[in-house]
């Protein structure tokens, strides 16, 4: 069309047509473009529903694999055509919030535990869906039904958890005669100082309290370990008050690994979440907690240091040992009119067969948030799927022990307690003070989030 | 309804008043002229007026993602005024921007020089030395990233294992001290030849003969650049640093793939702090308070920057 109408403004330059001529076959070329274009839009439509389904890829990409491949198998059987997104770790939640915004989310997405709470106004109350799949499977485990449900509603169909625990290298250990640590003080630090040798840049633990989810993770859990938390029981901001003496006792650990064992390699409050990851994997490292991943990829990579990894249970402390299981979960946003097929698509995903392809491609990275695939016997295939397995099974929630809430998802991602750790270790802030700084933070949030 | 026809006549006498005074005033094709203005006026206005209005309207509620705004008034504006961590970052902006913009000067000027001196192969300098300015910031950054990492860096490795300077590597972005120090260094490496190149232009434009008369005169090379050079370059000097202070002062991509603004707020700057407000925090009323909180006192500071060169230039 646009070489048409430009041959026309020639012939009307140079003179050759009127400018009423011009008009007239601009108008019958414009109108005829515009009629071939609805023409093309019915057929379209006359082919099927068109369904936008946003995956994330994660670094397991066997898995990523075999979930699209599956999702364009229910289409092609359904005979409904599928518009593919993926988002990652680094803009995914950028992605929902532009979608959301713009009143124009997906049909269906595969959202990480902060979704439900988070985009909760956007979503489909999908209770029916979600209890006809849990019954089926045994019921959901404990942390996953607090993630996906509020109020006896459900805006989530839990899918599956990040398996993971603590990678140790296991030739380390044996060569200096020590047993696997099972707390972090004394083991852990015991272990660490006995292993690691900084003058050929080995470090006896790799850590971060930076701004990351594996920060996040690691503060939260020994917060629980520790006997404290963010949280208390009725959903109440306790870092410094309820939880004070534990949670400060919790920080100084933190800290101390860093200034006073020295066990953490140089940079590593500057580290991100794939920075223990190559440090592990370059050798520079005894031990690490991280995602199954890590796992994954020396495995795919045929890595040498894989046959002398192990992956145990995280470490615990004085209270126990707790670890935060964060379910990803199927999103099905009320903006679709595909109501029903969505609903189709996640059951067909879910399936047990197709699950299970799924689980066996991840190695270890899909574990489950159903009781019965719990009992696979694929948890028992290889040794350090049993560690990560229980670290699942006793996993807990964000906002534990109080309850799952916007304003507990908006502390994690917000990074409040790396900052917490941030402020002592690089400002030199003391614990106390940090405590009290993270606690008023923690406290506007529940005040500004309350207000909706 | 019958008008009384005196009415009429008068009224009809002020509209020709108006519309001869109009035609004296603008010309007699006026109208023709707001016709020609209303598309570019259409254009503002949709694209920037609305836009900015409704940002500054959007600063002024509670906004959560999937949720309507709740207008409350400055509270947005009043709670960041005494939050610590906003405060910092107010800090840590200006002396990001300050300390860039500083460095970048001096080495642009030098850079200038350089390559207005008979050096050989001189386009092929100029070439090398704007590959940071070339290339994408995201690659930049990430680049930075890898060289500055503590354990598997270039940097340290060079510091540590070839030099042997250091005993032992240096959190190059965990440590305060070094991790402002480093988002600088590469918001200089990157910005520096911008300057460079503008400096450059600048000095090609003053005459020789100024240079000639300066040297008939007995001015050593010192006097010569102080009294020839730099007035010659002061006018681009004035737009150079203008917008350097502007872009970096709005830089994004660096303090984000090299920190996220940590470790513990220490490189947290304004753009960070309103991506994570949005993004993160997913408030997004106050992130756009974040974001328009300084523009009052940034356009201060360029103005009084602006008016201060121009009055060394005046004198």
């Amino acid at each position: 069309m646009d070489r048409r109408l430009a041959d026309l403004a020639d012939r009307l330059a140079a003179g050759l047509m009127a400018r009423r001529e011009f008009l007239r076959k601009a108008a019958v070329i414009t109108g005829g473009t515009a009629a071939g274009l609805g023409v093309l839009n019915t057929m379209a439509h006359a082919q099927g529903p068109k369904l936008r389904v946003w995956l994330f890829k994660s670094y397991v990409t066997a898995g990523n694999d075999i979930l699209a491949r599956q999702v364009e198998d229910w289409a092609k059987e359904r005979k409904v055509q599928i518009e593919f997104d993926w988002a990652t770790f680094g803009d995914r939640e950028q992605k929902f919030v532009a979608a959301i915004e713009a009143g124009n989310p997906p049909d269906i997405a595969e959202m990480n535990y902060q979704g439900p709470m988070r985009y909760r106004p956007a979503l489909r109350d999908v209770t029916t869906l979600a209890k006809d799949l849990a019954a089926a499977r045994g019921g959901l485990l404990p942390f996953a039904e607090r993630v996906v449900q509020t109020g006896g509603q459900y805006f989530g169909i839990a899918r599956l958890v990040f398996g993971g625990g603590l990678h140790v290298r296991k030739d380390l250990i044996a060569e200096k005669g020590l047993k696997m640590p099972k707390v972090y003080d004394p083991d852990v630090i015991e272990v660490a100082k006995k292993t690691q040798d900084p003058s050929k840049d080995l470090w006896g633990f790799g850590q971060t309290l930076n701004r990351s989810d594996d920060g996040n993770g690691f503060l939260q859990n020994i917060l629980w370990d520790w006997g404290g938390g963010t949280w208390d029981k009725e959903g109440k901001p306790a870092l410094a008050t309820s939880y004070l003496k534990e949670n400060t006792a919790a920080l100084q650990f933190a800290v101390d690994t860093i200034q006073k064992h020295k066990i953490q390699p140089p940079g590593v409050m500057g580290w991100t979440d794939v920075h223990n990851n190559e440090a592990f994997m370059a050798g520079k490292l005894v031990m690490t907690n991280n995602g199954a991943s890590l796992y994954y990829a020396m495995g795919a990579k045929k890595h040498p240091l894989f046959d002398k990894t192990q992956v145990i249970l995280t470490p615990g402390g004085p209270a126990g040992s707790f670890v935060a299981s964060n379910p990803y979960n199927w999103g099905l946003f009320k903006a679709s009119k595909y109501a029903e097929l969505t609903d189709d698509l996640v059951r067909w995903v879910e399936d047990e067969k197709h699950f299970e392809e799924y689980m066996k491609a991840c190695s270890g990275q899909a574990g489950p948030v159903y009781k019965l695939r719990a009992e696979h016997p694929y948890w028992k295939t290889d040794p350090n799927f049993q560690g990560m397995l229980q670290n699942i099974l006793r996993g807990v929630w964000i906002g534990y022990p109080g309850p799952s809430t916007p304003a507990a998802i908006e502390v994690q991602a917000q990074y409040i307690l790396c900052d917490m750790a941030g402020r002592v270790v690089t400002a030199g802030l003391s614990i106390d003070a940090a405590l009290k700084e993270a606690h008023k933070r923690v406290e506007d949030i529940v005040r500004i989030r309350s207000r909706s | 309804m019958a008008v009384p026809a005196a009415h009429v006549g008068t009224k009809a006498t002020v509209h020709g008043s108006l519309s001869v005074g109009l035609r004296r005033l603008l010309g007699p094709d006026y109208r023709m002229g707001y016709l020609f203005i209303t598309p570019i006026f259409c254009f503002v206005l949709s694209l920037v007026a609305y836009p900015f209005g409704y940002a500054i309207y959007l600063s002024m509620t509670h906004k959560l993602v999937g949720l309507p705004p709740v207008f409350v008034g400055f509270e947005n504006y009043i709670r960041l005024t005494w939050d610590g961590f906003f405060q910092r970052a107010v800090v840590n902006s200006f002396i990001f921007t300050f300390g860039s913009v500083g460095f970048k000067l001096v080495l642009g000027v030098v850079m200038a020089l350089v390559l207005t001196s008979p050096i050989r192969w001189r386009s092929f300098w100029t070439g090398v030395l704007l590959i940071p300015w070339v290339a994408p910031t995201v690659v930049s950054a990430l680049n930075f990233l890898w060289i500055f990492d503590g354990s598997l860096g270039v940097l340290n490795y060079l510091l540590v294992r070839v030099f042997h300077v250091l005993p032992q590597g240096v959190g190059w972005l965990s440590e305060p001290g070094t991790a402002m120090a480093s988002v600088i260094a590469v918001n200089i490496w990157r910005g520096f030849p911008f300057f460079g190149i503008s400096f450059l232009a600048g000095m090609k434009a003053i005459p020789a003969e100024l240079y000639e008369a300066a040297a008939v005169d007995g001015a050593s090379t010192l006097q010569r650049f102080r009294h020839v050079t730099l007035p010659g370059l002061r006018t681009i000097m004035i737009i150079v640093v203008l917008l350097s202070t502007i872009w970096t002062f709005n830089d994004f991509q660096i303090v984000y793939i090299l920190t996220k603004g940590g470790p513990g707020g220490t490189t947290m700057v304004m753009p960070v702090l309103t991506y994570e407000t949005a993004f993160g925090a997913q408030r997004l009323g106050e992130a756009i308070a974040v974001a328009l909180y300084l523009l009052p006192a940034l356009a201060v500071t360029i103005m009084v920057l602006a008016r201060y060169m121009r009055k060394g230039r005046k004198r």
